[in-house]
């Protein structure tokens, strides 16, 4: 599969979102965030660009003991990675979503 | 009718696989887990250039852990149905042995014995000592 991919680093696996899937990307603090369909994941680290991945499907061995969609497997040098679904990405790469700023007990009674 | 099959130490228990379903035994190979995972899958590995699920063979099998689970050997082999059989790395211990199995030797998993969704196919004695006969077909199959 061609047409280019990013290819990142986070909870100690590889992963790779495609080019057209990725609608932003900034560095909040130490990590980097990839902006997708179903919302903003972090990274630890962009590894990346690649070109082309050969693409493997993500077996029924796969699927019965990670319960995440994913677009297929394939290996990036010797890393193998996961190509994720925009739309449906594993929760563990998700952002934090911002926390609020703190609020004084009290503040909103006056 | 009798089978060739390839033994394993996998945690406690002694392991058979069909040897015809065994692509490679290799030292164990780099894994990188997946966040979200069960605990039965080790993470992936990359084996010849394509990407690999490794599994934890003892888990599978619902062996006691070894004294120094390490899994220094990866076999790497066909699991699924025929129609739909993909290739997987079992994590394990060491392996011991190739042997004949004939199929008279083999007696059904007790009920709640089969591993996780029926795995072991069943018990033999080989050598005195029992062996858990693997079903890679069913590892394929939602339980």
């Amino acid at each position: 599969m061609s047409g280019g991919f990013l290819v990142l680093r986070r909870g100690g696996a590889t992963w790779a979102v495609a080019h057209q899937e990725v609608r932003g990307l900034a560095r909040r603090g130490a990590a980097i965030e990839v902006t997708v369909a179903a919302g903003a994941l972090a990274a630890v680290e962009v590894l990346g660009v690649a070109a082309e991945l050969r693409l493997h499907p993500a077996g029924g061995v796969l699927r019965r003991f990670w319960p995440e969609a994913a677009r297929g497997l394939a290996v990036h040098g010797t890393l193998p990675l996961v190509l994720i679904d925009g739309q449906a990405p594993p929760r563990s790469l998700l952002a934090e979503p911002a926390s609020p700023a703190p609020s004084i007990p009290g503040e909103g009674n006056r | 009718m009798e089978a060739t099959h390839l033994l394993v130490r996998a945690g406690e228990y002694v392991c058979a696989l069909p040897l015809g379903a065994v692509r490679q035994v290799l030292r164990s190979l780099t894994l990188h887990p997946l966040p979200g995972s069960a605990p039965e899958l080790k993470g992936l590995a990359e084996f010849a250039g394509d990407p690999l699920p490794v599994l934890d063979l003892a888990r599978l099998a619902r062996a006691p852990q070894g004294a120094n689970p390490v899994f220094p050997v990866t076999v790497v082999a066909w699991a699924g149905p025929p129609e739909a059989r993909e290739l997987v790395g079992l994590a394990a211990d060491a392996a011991l042995d190739v042997v004949v199995l004939p199929a008279a030797a083999l007696v059904a998993a007790a009920p709640g014995s089969g591993g996780d969704g029926g795995l072991v196919a069943g018990e033999a004695i080989v050598g005195g000592q029992v062996v858990r006969v693997i079903d890679l077909q069913a590892l394929g199959q939602v339980s």
